[in-house]
């Protein structure tokens, strides 16, 4: 009895191992579980058995009956479970997703990071100053004489005699030469101001960004590495530029740097990108640093221009009117 | 500045050089041509026409019907002047020519039911003259089909140029011209004067008097009597046309031309008109009347410098005559005024009185005071030759104190050193001669030059190399590609913004930047503002005292277009008064840099997945707290009920004694002021306060190890209750088992009671050392019922 017993386990577990689908597990559990099935059919027989043998053989059916039971569960389970996890649920997966709108930085603001990434990997430092500076720090500091048309390029928005809304960055030189004695390799961004009307083409305001490199073996030709380094990166490798002398009465000898601009279908021409030069002794007196023992350049460009050339915006008003149908395409 | 290409080679040949290369090569050596025009480009499509026939038109008695021939086409044209005739020689402007005189292009039309297909011109129609008698006729020997700009010698290209204050020296077609020579190294010379005087010297017609030398240095006076006052003849108005002057008289227009040749500003005075034959200069009584060429009444001040004669004033020197002694078609005898002044005196008259001339633009820049003599001549001379009349002998030259030469030096080894490569020695000195430098000095070391009377920009060794960089050409100065970068702390001020920027923008936030600048209506209303002095209009006469207006404004621009679910934030600096007194200095004013979000309009609208749900106070209060939790992941901040002028629902928020934000929402009378119909959440956090909040060292905490226990328990309290201060208490009467502390619902019914509500907790418990038992979590939770019912006379719910 015993070994028929341990028979019908194999045979059992030999009979699983071929189940597949729901019908063959079934057909198992007929053959072995049912009323007719083996393992009853086993107990029918129990009787038989002689006393001796009865605990033995009792102990050894009712592990097979549960252990069959068992197996046979667990088995169930997990075919119905695999099953049920591969039938397609009935959803529309057309539908839109539950999306969660991310918002963007301003135009002006990409573009800035876009420049400034590029120094910082030159190893320029990032400072920052006030917009509402003195006459001081942004004209007389900086070699603009007193009475003198060198101001007339800046139309300035002025608070009085002495303080004004500033035209450019460049009194974070001023205040950054103050503070910090060379070497000193800065980047400056920020807003700026100038007295002019509103129109497609000009605004009361704009950004600026703006580098200062001070050190004692600094040359002009270093300035133009540099910068062709730079607009490469921001215009592509293949920009065609050029250096054009000019007046700056901060830099001396001063420069501009033009780009060669082709628009689809019309006349190419230069387009002014930014202006730079090696920093006037005079500007270094005035906020001591010795002219002799240091050189500096200097150079520096607004952002909204560049900006809207790239992406084909033609009325500056844009930018600063906060229309979230212009916003959302950044 | 214009500069006329014929006219420029009267000082310089530029005959082989390229429009193109020249344009390049004076740009890039720092005067920046900005237009090239070409003038036959006015005179397109016209052409020199022979009148084949002509009949009456069949409809119009005053109407002509020609044939006009080019030589290869007939062309019938209708005509109205009654001069034109059979077998004249005509300027024909076919179709598609744009007249001078009016800017229209010309198409094919009908007159009168005649077709016609182009215009026989008149002299004003083609810009030449006034004269509109009839047709211009002209010289029978032209070919028919000629260009007219050829016919008429309109061969010549005009530049304009763009001249940065410091050179003023190139503000004339000499000084254009001696850069020009420079760069491509040809000859340049000044034209000869060479002029027969009378016996009777200048000096004995008129005299002049100096009183304020110090603002006028020099001034030459130069007798011509007996002039005849008339047109200028063909080729000195065709000058002044070309670049874009309109010829007056002959005396006149001589005093333009040598403006524009050398740069030298020349005044012409009727000298019968000055009383006593003489001219004083002296500064202006305060308040003194004067009437300028232009008829204008002019109040002077005791700072403008004045030209007068024996008894009254003549001019404003250096910035225009007067009607009193203006030359007429009477005037026989000539004073010519040949000055040099001081540039700030004439800046400072020329500022005050509004009024900016070719004279004060070019003495405010700083002229030549060497060149007033042969300037001078040279008028003479011109005026000899165009009005006729004796030229007096010499010249009145009142110069009180000689103006000294000035020098300088420069060391070769900087001029390298500045550039970063070496420019050859004798390229340094031919550029600094051709320039009109001369040389005092040179040795192994460097070269010490005079500075010519006309670059009042170069004082310094420094303004050598930029003269010397700029003519050699900063292309030929190498790019150098590698440079040394110093190993210095890094410093980032703007890092902080970029990370509030990118936290927003991560949470559904665009960023805007509005104007700084509001009315004063605003300004009042948001703060103790600061005035522009000199604002451009009423509409941005102030700078913004808060950062709510740019996004009232901001959120009003949107609605109008019908967008009206808006995320904003923006960055920014606010401007306020610190008293009520002038700003003399950076203590009396504080700028801020502020931290401004809105929201406004649907958080979830028209979404199959949802309801519709209008954005609350609670939402702000959610982005501010993601905001913070971004920003400082370890810092407790404190949130205060609080009453503000802007806002309902107020709640400023604190960290130790410092308020960093306030916001809430917006009251009700603002949005009336900008047009906004919905409600609009903000909060603005002062940038300056949050960059100052201590954060601490992030150190990792270990990961926890035991299981959480978690227990809901919900109280019925007085609806009054703030729910943080039932969390409060929760906090106080557990042990540190208790982690966290989540109010998941807030419930009211008729059930409840009116003034009752319900609020559930989920309390989170653990032990970070071992795992918590039963027994430890009841007696908390039986500690914290008890508390809060004791506290708020509260009732467990279910109980």
């Amino acid at each position: 009895m015993l070994s028929k017993i341990s028979e019908t386990r194999k045979s059992f577990d030999e009979d699983l191992s071929k189940v597949s689908n729901l019908k063959s597990l079934e057909e198992l559990r007929i053959k072995y579980l049912s009323r007719k099935g083996i393992v009853p059919q086993l107990f029918e027989g129990f009787q038989d058995v002689s006393r001796e043998e009865k605990k033995n053989v009792g102990q050894a059916l009712n592990e097979l009956k549960i252990f069959t039971q068992n197996q046979y569960d667990l088995f169930k389970e997990k075919l119905e479970n695999s099953l049920k996890s591969s039938e397609e649920p009935d959803i529309d997966i057309s539908l839109p997703g539950r999306k969660i709108e991310l918002g963007s930085k301003h135009l002006i603001t990409q573009t800035l990071d876009e420049i400034k990434e590029v120094f910082k990997g030159l190893g320029f430092s990032v400072y920052e100053g006030p917009e509402l500076e003195s006459d001081y720090n942004n004209f007389g500091a900086l070699n603009f004489p007193d009475d003198h048309p060198a101001r007339d390029m800046q139309d300035t928005f002025f608070i009085n005699k002495n303080f004004l809304l500033r035209t450019h960055t460049s009194p974070v030189q001023i205040r950054l030469m103050q503070q910090k004695k060379p070497p000193i390799r800065a980047l400056m961004p920020g807003k700026v101001f100038r007295n002019e009307a509103i129109s497609a083409k000009s605004y009361c305001l704009f950004h600026q960004i703006e580098g200062l490199v001070v050190d004692t073996d600094i040359t002009f030709a270093e300035l133009k590495g540099t910068l062709v380094g730079f607009i490469k990166q921001f215009f592509g490798k293949d920009v065609v530029y050029r250096f054009r002398a000019s007046f700056f009465p901060f830099t001396e000898p001063s420069a501009e740097m033009d780009i060669w601009w082709q628009p689809k279908g019309k006349a190419g021409r230069w387009l002014e990108i930014l202006g730079c030069g090696m920093v006037d002794p005079n500007v270094l007196i005035n906020v001591g640093i010795d002219p002799e023992k240091y050189i500096g350049y200097a150079f520096g460009m607004g952002i909204e221009r560049p900006a809207m050339r790239k992406y084909g915006i033609d009325d500056i008003r844009i930018l600063f009117d906060s229309d979230i149908r212009f916003l959302r395409q950044f | 500045m214009k500069i006329s290409l014929n006219w420029l080679s009267d000082y310089v040949d530029i005959t082989g050089i390229s429009i193109d290369e020249l344009v390049d090569k004076v740009s890039t050596a720092g005067l920046e041509v900005e237009e090239v025009i070409d003038q036959s480009d006015v005179l397109a499509n016209m052409v020199v026409g022979f009148v084949k026939e002509t009949k009456r038109h069949p409809n119009a008695d005053k109407l002509t019907l020609c044939i006009v021939s080019d030589g290869t086409n007939e062309y019938s044209v209708v005509c109205g002047a009654p001069n034109v005739a059979v077998g004249q020689k005509v300027p024909f402007a076919k179709v598609g020519a744009i007249i001078p005189s009016n800017g229209l292009k010309l198409e094919k039309v009908k007159i009168r039911g005649e077709v016609s297909l182009g215009m026989i011109c008149s002299e004003k129609e083609l810009g030449i003259s006034e004269n509109h008698e009839g047709i211009m006729v002209l010289n029978p020997d032209l070919k028919e089909g000629t260009e007219l700009a050829e016919a008429f010698g309109m061969n010549d290209i005009v530049i304009d140029v763009a001249i940065t204050p410091n050179r003023a020296d190139a503000l004339s077609h000499i000084g254009f011209a001696r850069d020009v020579a420079a760069i491509f190294k040809r000859k340049f010379h000044y034209p000869k004067v060479e002029i027969i005087e009378s016996k009777k010297k200048s000096g004995e017609a008129a005299k002049v008097e100096i009183i304020d030398s110090k603002n006028c240095p020099r001034y030459i006076g130069k007798v011509v009597q007996g002039v005849t006052i008339k047109e200028s003849p063909e080729w000195l108005k065709r000058k002044l046309k070309s670049i874009g002057l309109r010829p007056i008289n002959n005396v006149v227009d001589v005093t333009n031309f040598v403006l524009y040749e050398v740069g030298q500003p020349l005044h012409a005075f009727d000298l019968d008109n000055l009383a006593e034959n003489k001219i004083v200069v002296k500064c202006s009584a305060e308040g003194e009347k004067f009437i300028s060429l232009d008829s204008k009444e002019r109040i002077l001040s005791s700072n403008d410098l004045m030209i007068c004669d024996g008894n009254k004033n003549v001019a404003i020197a250096g910035v225009m005559g007067g009607e009193n002694s203006e030359v007429t078609e009477q005037t026989k005898n000539i004073l010519i005024e040949s000055a040099f002044f001081n540039p700030s005196s004439i800046r400072k008259t020329a500022k005050r009185l509004g009024l900016s001339t070719d004279a004060s633009f070019r003495f405010e820049r700083g002229t030549d005071y060497n060149i007033v003599i042969w300037a001078a001549q040279r008028a003479a001379q011109l005026i000899q030759e165009v009005a006729g009349g004796v030229i007096l002998n010499g010249e009145i030259d009142a110069y009180p104190d000689t103006i000294p030469t000035r020098s300088t030096s420069a060391r070769f080894s900087r001029i390298n050193k500045v550039l970063g490569y070496d420019v050859a020695k004798d390229e340094v000195l031919n550029i600094l001669t051709d320039l009109g430098f001369e040389i005092q000095e040179v040795t192994s070391e460097g070269v010490t030059v005079n500075i010519p009377g006309f670059r009042h920009d170069v004082e310094r060794e420094i303004d050598i190399i930029e003269e010397v960089a700029r003519i050699y050409g900063y292309h030929k100065i190498p790019d150098v590609n590698h440079i040394s970068v110093t190993l210095e702390e890094k410093v980032d001020q703007a890092s902080f913004n970029d990370n509030i920027r990118n936290t927003l923008t991560s949470l559904g936030f665009y960023e805007i930047i509005t104007n700084s600048l509001v009315n004063s209506d605003i300004a009042e209303r948001f703060g103790h503002s600061i005035k522009v002095l000199n604002p451009q209009s009423s509409e941005m006469s102030h700078l913004r005292p808060s950062m709510l207006p740019g996004m009232l404004q901001s959120v009003s621009n949107n609605l109008k277009v019908s967008e009206r679910n808006l995320n904003f934030f923006e960055i920014g600096k606010t401007f306020e008064k610190k008293n009520d007194g002038e700003i003399i200095s950076f203590e009396d004013f504080i700028e801020t840099e502020h931290l401004i979000i809105g929201i406004t309009g649907y958080a979830i609208q028209s979404e199959w997945y949802g309801k519709d749900k209008l954005f609350d106070i609670f939402d702000l209060k959610g982005f501010v707290e993601s905001f913070l939790m971004s920003i400082f992941p370890k810092i407790q901040f404190t949130f205060q009920q609080k009453k503000s002028d802007f806002f309902d629902l107020t709640f400023s928020i604190g960290v130790k004694e410092n308020e960093i934000g306030i916001g809430g929402k917006v009251k009700s009378e603002l949005l009336v002021l900008f047009d906004v119909n919905q409600d609009l959440f903000t909060y603005i956090f002062n940038i300056d306060r949050l960059k100052e909040v201590e954060v601490s060292e992030q150190t990792f905490t270990d990961l926890l190890k035991f299981p959480k226990v978690y227990r809901d328990v919900a109280f019925i309290l007085d609806k009054t209750v703030e729910s943080d201060k039932v969390t409060e208490i929760i906090k106080g009467a557990s042990s540190n088992l208790l982690h966290q502390i989540k109010l998941f619902d807030i419930f009211q019914s008729d059930s409840l009671g009116e003034e009752k509500k319900s609020l559930a907790f989920q309390l989170e418990f653990y032990d970070s050392d071992k795992t918590l038992t039963e027994k430890e979590v009841e007696k908390d939770l039986r500690n914290i019922i008890k508390a809060v019912e004791k506290t708020f006379y509260a009732q467990l719910r279910g109980s």
